[in-house]
């Protein structure tokens, strides 16, 4: 083992190239196999629709992956999006401004953190269990919301769904400086680092003078906000609330993205690169199996194959670490 | 299993990993009813010979043998079935099954396929008492303290039957009385004709309760001899090679100016109102069985949990320790004597964790370069040595973590009192050695330092006054110079011993 490490110290090889070595190759590998066998995905409108398509998912799994390296975990995040898409559409339908739609639309986000994070650390329930209560009360209050109908909100937001900046959709550059802000503070700031503390070790966190609880809050709140972003971003792009397009089943592909990007699912180790990475990686293959025009009905069972292989790796690769 | 317990020979055993020799041509012997310590340092060839005999690793060369049965292949199943039990060092008890349940594991009884409850436990009930143990078999495990559940760890492996009962440290992260009931235990062992190898750091034990010393060094034997023939000092000088200083260096008394002041400390059921003043460069020393009140101390100077009265001042400054952040700023640090429990962070390196608590980290915005800086001169400071430019900080020995932990919580600016709970447990005699010296020099810097400790030995070298706690109770207060061993251990173990 020790010489193992060694020589891989001796050759000058990026950390973060060891670290997602694996992934980057199975992402290439999926990539030229598509570019190959079909001739739309390799064009610049395919490509630019993909990232296009996953920039939603991105910025839920930035803050994500903040969350998760403190150990924390938010299973509500795609029915906080299901809420806020809702009532965002039923404040312009009726006549609410865009932009006071908007800010509603983060406030409540930052509310729904607000709750979970009180709920974690003030009662000490699991965030799991916590999450995926208040989960499945947003799933319904969307519905409730929508009164079980798309709402439309015609043309109010289109100048965000697509436009453009330097000839990129605007909706990839949002999700593109959420990211790279997300990566910052994960590796260059005290609130990313105390994040990572307070992960590897709670106790020796407290006792370092980190107030935990305030911090966990903020993770919460951080990523409730990020889900009002992350549901105007979708409804900007669909240009209607409709039920069942949010809710768990976004939140799963969220989670899958965080874990196939080798963050520790109990926090204090995870980087921004393999969440990006991973959620990349999911939407390739999504699009992989529509240019292949494989039946849709397997778009699941492949996410969750890409999961289950990408958790085992990350196990086997923590444990050989020990 | 043979009626007549069986003597344990092992020869000539060899074992390389990869090219790194562990173990080389060594002997080992137990016989019936003989307690043989196994002594050395880190990385001595301890564990390894240990493996061997347990059957998890096999050896390159040499035999083992238990009476006239040869065990060279016979795995970790195998050697258990010839009758060799181990108690390792990290419990393998289920803290959330009963004491029974645990002593049964995996060989519940039953009768016509359900679990046969009323056996379960009067077969540990038996098991214990035969052992003279008093515990309860129907106890959860995680209600018990350290001590107990070593004790449970010991009677399951005796009940299992064997000749030879392997010991992997059970005394280490535990106090005086905790460890006087293992002590008693292992000698009832003995008695029945057990052969026990008892692998310990502590000098001090293996002086008064084995029969025989081995000595590892190096993969080697350094010595092999009767415990009788033997003195502490040869102990040290097998297992390092060379002298360390053990006695306790003359260091010049004079009036301090009071630093580091509690009045009053009290939490009802564990700790009794406890007034102690600590100068500026002075050591005190709280000396107590490990749960008992200077675990207590540890949990309320750290802010972990409040105390239910009591004030600290430091420097004449009110300190609130529940406000942690703000009580590190003023300079007291509460260093664990937990060091991946609540000290370090294991999932990071050595620089993070030594930077984590420094002034660098509590700016805003994060430069590497700069912890690589200081994180490089404070492992220097404190001796931290590392084969990688910044390895996990688990990949260390824990001589070295000890040392990563010293550095974290006793660097940056503002220190002027600290608390070190068991600033030693579990590190070798020359990590020990460094330790005390990084002790004594912060102290000449005019720190005040209080330590929290169950080690009579390093109490004795380092304090300038102990206060000798027990159930919560300041039973005796000594000026160093005054105190001896035998006033000191008479008072700890009181009754007990």
């Amino acid at each position: 083992m020790t010489a193992l490490t060694i020589s891989r110290r001796r050759v000058a090889v990026p950390d973060w190239l060891v670290q997602h070595g694996g992934l980057l190759a199975v992402l290439v590998s999926v990539c030229l196999y598509l570019s190959v066998s079909t001739e739309v995905f390799a064009t610049t409108p395919n490509i630019i629709n993909v990232l296009r398509q996953v920039a939603v998912i991105g910025v839920l799994a930035a803050g994500l992956t903040l969350l998760m390296a403190s150990g924390g975990l938010d299973f509500s995040l795609g029915s906080q999006v299901a809420v806020i898409t809702a009532v965002a559409a039923q404040l312009i339908a009726n006549g609410t401004s865009t932009p006071v739609a908007m800010v509603c639309g983060l406030a409540l986000g930052a509310v729904f953190g607000l709750v979970n994070g009180f709920v974690i650390t003030f009662f000490g329930v699991a965030p799991f269990v916590t999450t995926l209560a208040t989960a499945t009360i947003l799933d319904g209050v969307a519905l409730v919301a929508m009164q079980g109908q798309a709402i439309s909100i015609s043309d109010q937001l289109t100048w965000l769904g697509t436009g453009e900046v330097l000839g990129l959709p605007l909706l990839l550059v949002i999700a593109g400086v959420v990211c790279a802000a997300a990566a910052v503070v994960l590796r260059w700031t005290r609130f990313g680092r105390d994040a990572l503390a307070i992960g590897g070790n709670h106790v020796a966190a407290r006792l370092g003078g980190i107030a935990v609880m305030r911090h966990t809050i903020s993770l919460y709140v951080l990523n409730g906000v990020l889900a009002g972003v992350a549901a105007i971003m979708l409804l900007s792009r669909l240009g209607a609330a409709s039920p069942g397009t949010a809710g768990l089943h976004l939140e799963l592909t969220v989670v899958a993205a965080v874990v196939i990007g080798g963050t520790a699912l109990y926090g204090g180790s995870a980087t921004v690169l393999g969440t990006v990475l991973g959620v990349v990686l999911l939407g390739v293959v999504a699009n992989g199996i529509n240019l292949l025009q494989i039946d849709s009905f397997y778009q699941p069972v492949s996410v969750g194959v890409v999961l289950l292989v990408a958790a085992i790796v990350n196990h086997l690769r923590h444990r050989s670490a020990h | 299993m043979s009626s007549q317990p069986r003597a344990l020979a092992m020869r000539g055993i060899a074992k390389r990993f990869g090219g790194a020799v562990a173990l080389q041509d060594v002997d080992f012997d137990a016989a019936p009813g003989e307690i043989h310590a196994l002594l050395g340092m880190n990385g001595a060839g301890k564990s390894t010979l240990v493996q061997v005999l347990s059957g998890a690793i096999r050896a390159d060369a040499g035999s083992v043998q238990l009476g006239d049965t040869h065990l060279h292949h016979a795995g970790p199943r195998g050697a258990r079935e010839a009758g060799i039990s181990t108690v390792y060092q990290k419990r393998t008890l289920v803290p959330s099954l009963s004491v029974a349940e645990n002593i049964f594991l995996g060989e519940l009884p039953r009768r016509s396929g359900a679990v046969d409850w009323r056996r379960v436990v009067e077969g540990a009930r038996e098991a214990l008492s035969d052992l003279g143990i008093d515990i309860d078999p129907r106890t959860r495990v995680d209600r018990l303290g350290p001590g107990q559940q070593t004790l449970v760890e010991i009677a399951r492996e005796v009940r299992r039957g064997g000749d030879v009962i392997i010991l992997d440290e059970p005394t280490a992260s535990l106090g005086g009385a905790d460890a006087a009931l293992i002590h008693d235990l292992v000698r009832r062992l003995a008695e029945r004709k057990r052969a026990v190898v008892y692998i310990s750091h502590h000098l001090e034990e293996v002086m008064q309760l084995s029969d025989r010393v081995t000595v590892l060094r190096d993969g080697e034997v350094a010595l092999t001899s009767p415990t009788s023939s033997l003195t502490m000092r040869d102990l040290v000088e097998a297992m390092v090679g060379s002298d360390v200083v053990v006695e306790r260096p003359s260091r010049p008394r004079r009036e301090r100016r009071p630093m580091l002041t509690i009045t009053g400390l009290a939490v009802r059921g564990v700790l009794e109102p406890l007034d102690i003043t600590v100068g500026a460069g002075e050591i005190v020393a709280v000396l107590g069985p490990a749960g008992d009140g200077q675990t207590a101390l540890f949990r309320h100077l750290s802010g972990l949990a409040p105390a239910d009265a009591g004030t600290v001042t430091l420097d004449g400054d009110r300190v609130d320790p529940r406000r942690i952040a703000r009580t590190l700023q003023q300079g007291l640090r509460s260093v664990s004597g937990d060091r991946l429990g609540s000290g370090l962070n294991p999932l990071a390196t050595v620089n993070e964790n030594i930077a984590a608590l420094a002034p660098v980290s509590r700016r805003r915005l994060i430069s590497w370069s700069r912890i690589r800086r200081e994180a490089l001169e404070l492992r220097q400071r404190f001796d931290v040595v590392t084969l990688h430019a910044d390895p996990p900080v688990t990949s260390l020995s824990g001589g070295n973590q000890q040392k990563v932990l010293l550095a974290k919580w006793l660097s940056g600016e503002g220190l002027r009192a600290c608390l070190l709970e068991e600033p030693t447990g579990g590190v070798d005699v020359r990590a020990k050695a460094d330790i005390h010296e990084l002790i004594e020099a912060m102290a000449a810097d005019g720190v005040a330092v209080l330590l929290a400790s169950s080690d009579v030995d390093e109490v004795l070298r380092l304090a300038d006054r102990v206060i000798v706690l027990r159930g919560g109770v300041v039973i005796d207060e000594h000026d160093a110079d005054d105190a001896n061993h035998h006033d000191i251990n008479h008072a700890l173990l009181g009754g007990i011993s």
